[in-house]
């Protein structure tokens, strides 16, 4: 077992390079992270009828989801408990049950064994199919998102989000009907470590000028302004980044929640017309992020983009290999025309041909193979930006920092990521609730500046 | 327009016509000389479109994906000259060095359509590209178009491009299929 205190110096806020392409680093992740964590499946629109399924894995494992007649919905792992093949091939459908291609035996939707070919002549009756179901994953929604998670004793997914679903209220509960995700998802893959995007998603405003700067150029808008990192603009107080307790993040740049499309007159407008509906439910506080552009994830591996709308999965296929699966969010109570532009123009822009997607491949790529030389592995990396300009806010829960570029919410994901390698149970994890933040030691940072501020 | 049907098979000279616009238009795009290509070879009511395919059962009666739903690409003349214009900025530090792609054409099949100036056009494609070192990608589909002519020339007034593999392996499709 490595000691992950070697991988993440929360103190100085670096982490081992090795960490983007060690193969025992990454089997530690899946039996700990992986195999412990809330991992998201699939958004509930996507199962309405009895008997919808889709595929999709959890880390390596391949999983069924599917919606049951009793209206639940359950997952499972996809290898049948006979030889071990896979018993759903097809992406998504609407089926009553599954049926093993090897040997034929056959699965209702809650994944319980139905049928065995010729049980009563040649296993001669003696087989006991209540015994023999598909293996069953914890299932829990939050605001109509599924997540399933491989550990009993892990907390509830209410729970495992904790402030997290504070912040994902402001638009999964604010704008009334709350989201939904659109599919089928665009699938690529990337010779990449996973944590390389879940960071870069979670707290990396700070490239945005820099290696988006052709896109931006010529999309102009808000974020236009951050091309080249040229402009005259107040960098350090854009916004916010926020970090919680079991390392989902954020940072947020206020009233940019569109600009990254081209087409938006409905989309800004659905959004001018909810803010107020915000602050009604959730007061000015969430009110005032709804229209701002958040890059986020859920730990460990669920990346979204608020206000782009572009949703995506990182799921891990080695130390140095993802498949980057991309969703689009769209908010229930926006007409259909909205959500079809909603749709189109988050493609446009992080889809597999994304103009801005486009920006970011070799960063990752390098960035995993370049950490796995020989002696370059022996160094560390730094997220040093701006450590003393965060901390506890009396508006917004967890750890925020003062910019939305900065590198808390770095700080905070390897931070959890150091405490769930090393902790032995979900138990060990809950003795640390009180001192999670303890890192975070400018206490008074917030109290300071809004008093500096009047 | 996607839905236009083919009618009778085009003549030889035709043919011969349509094809060497399609090697001409590969040519250009291997070139790098995107404005060109756009300026004379797309027409401003283009839909140029890249649909997402699941892999579905055989006994999965939904419809096919239309031009609203979930697509890699599905733009306007706007929004392709907006791709175009990206290329154009000199921080598109990706393609610097730039990258070498080929269009390999096969399979090329010309129809007449109810309409005089309008042709349906079935490629087989597979698009490959070099980056950087080590790195090489291909691409593998099917590409629909269809062609307007014009004068003695031809405009691409809609095109869309399937691509045989669920999952793409490669760091994007930027280039204009």
């Amino acid at each position: 077992m490595i000691d992950a205190r070697e991988l993440v110096d929360t103190k100085n806020s670096t982490q081992a390079k090795k960490i983007f392409g060690d193969q025992e680093v990454y089997e530690q992740e899946l039996e700990r992270i992986f195999g412990r964590c809330w991992l998201f499946l699939a958004h509930e629109c996507m199962l309405e009828k009895t008997g919808d399924f889709i595929t999709t894995t959890m880390a390596e494992d391949p999983v069924v989801v599917t919606r049951h007649k009793d209206g639940s919905i359950n997952a499972f792992i996809n290898s049948c408990s006979h030889r071990g093949n896979r018993v759903c091939t097809a992406d998504s459908g609407n089926s009553k049950s599954f049926v093993c291609n090897y040997h034929g035996w056959v699965f209702g939707a809650d994944g319980s064994l139905v049928d065995v070919p010729l049980a009563e002549t040649c296993y001669h009756g003696d087989i006991d199919k209540s015994k023999l179901g598909l293996p069953k994953i914890r299932v829990e929604s939050y605001r109509g998102f599924v997540f399933g998670c491989f550990d009993d004793d892990a907390p509830s997914l209410e729970e495992y989000l904790g402030d997290w679903g504070w912040y994902l209220d402001t638009f999964m509960v604010g704008a009334g009907e709350g989201m939904e995700l659109i599919g089928p998802p665009m699938k690529s893959t990337l010779k990449c470590n996973w944590k390389v995007p879940a960071e870069n998603f979670v707290g990396d405003a700070y490239h945005v000028g820099w290696t988006h700067a052709a896109a931006l150029e010529v999309l102009g808008g808000e974020l236009g302004m951050l091309a080249g990192n040229t402009a005259e603009i107040p960098y350090a107080q854009l916004g916010i980044q926020v970090t919680t307790r079991h390392g989902h993040g954020c940072g947020i740049i206020r009233q940019a929640a569109s600009s990254i499309h081209v087409k938006r007159e409905n989309y800004d407008k659905f959004n001018q017309e909810t803010i107020p509906k915000v602050a009604e439910k959730l007061g000015e506080a969430r009110a005032g992020l709804f229209d701002g552009h958040w890059n986020c994830t859920t730990f460990p591996s669920c990346s979204f983009l608020y206000g782009t709308n572009i949703f995506k999965v990182w799921h891990p296929r080695g130390p140095n290999e993802i498949e980057v699966w991309s969703y689009v969010l769209v908010h229930k109570g926006m007409d259909d025309a909205t959500k079809k532009e909603v749709v189109k123009q988050a493609a446009r822009s992080f889809g597999t041909a994304g103009t801005l997607e486009s920006d970011d491949g070799d960063n990752m790529v390098n960035a995993t193979s370049i950490n796995q030389g020989t002696q370059a592995r022996k160094n560390r990396m730094s997220s040093t930006m701006a450590h003393d300009y965060e901390g506890p806010h009396p508006e917004f829960p967890g750890i925020v920092g003062a910019s939305f570029i900065g590198e808390t919410s770095y700080r905070g994901f390897y931070r959890f990521y150091q405490e769930i390698m090393n902790a032995e149970s979900w138990q060990a994890i809950h003795a640390r609730d009180d001192e999670w933040d303890d890192m975070f030691e400018n206490k008074d940072f917030w109290k300071n500046k809004i008093a500096g501020n009047k | 327009m996607h839905d236009i049907q083919p009618t009778d098979r085009v003549s030889l000279e035709l043919h011969h016509a349509i094809s060497q616009h399609a090697y001409t238009e590969a040519r250009m795009l291997q070139n790098h000389q995107y404005k060109e290509w756009l300026e004379g070879f797309v027409a401003e009511d283009i839909h140029f479109w890249m649909p997402v395919i699941e892999r579905r059962y055989r006994k999965d009666k939904r419809p096919a994906p239309g031009p609203d739903d979930m697509a890699i690409y599905s733009d306007d003349y706007s929004e392709v000259k907006q791709r175009v214009d990206r290329m154009y900025t000199g921080t598109v530090w990706m393609e610097d060095p730039a990258s070498d792609i080929k269009y390999l054409l096969t399979n090329i099949e010309a129809f007449h359509t109810e309409q005089d100036d309008l042709f349906k056009v079935y490629t087989n494609v597979a698009y490959i590209r070099h980056r950087q070192q080590l790195e090489r990608s291909e691409h593998i589909g099917a590409r629909e178009d269809l062609l307007r002519k014009v004068g003695d020339k031809f405009q691409l007034v809609r095109r869309k491009i399937v691509l045989d593999a669920r999952v793409t392996i490669d760091k994007n499709l930027y280039f204009f299929g």
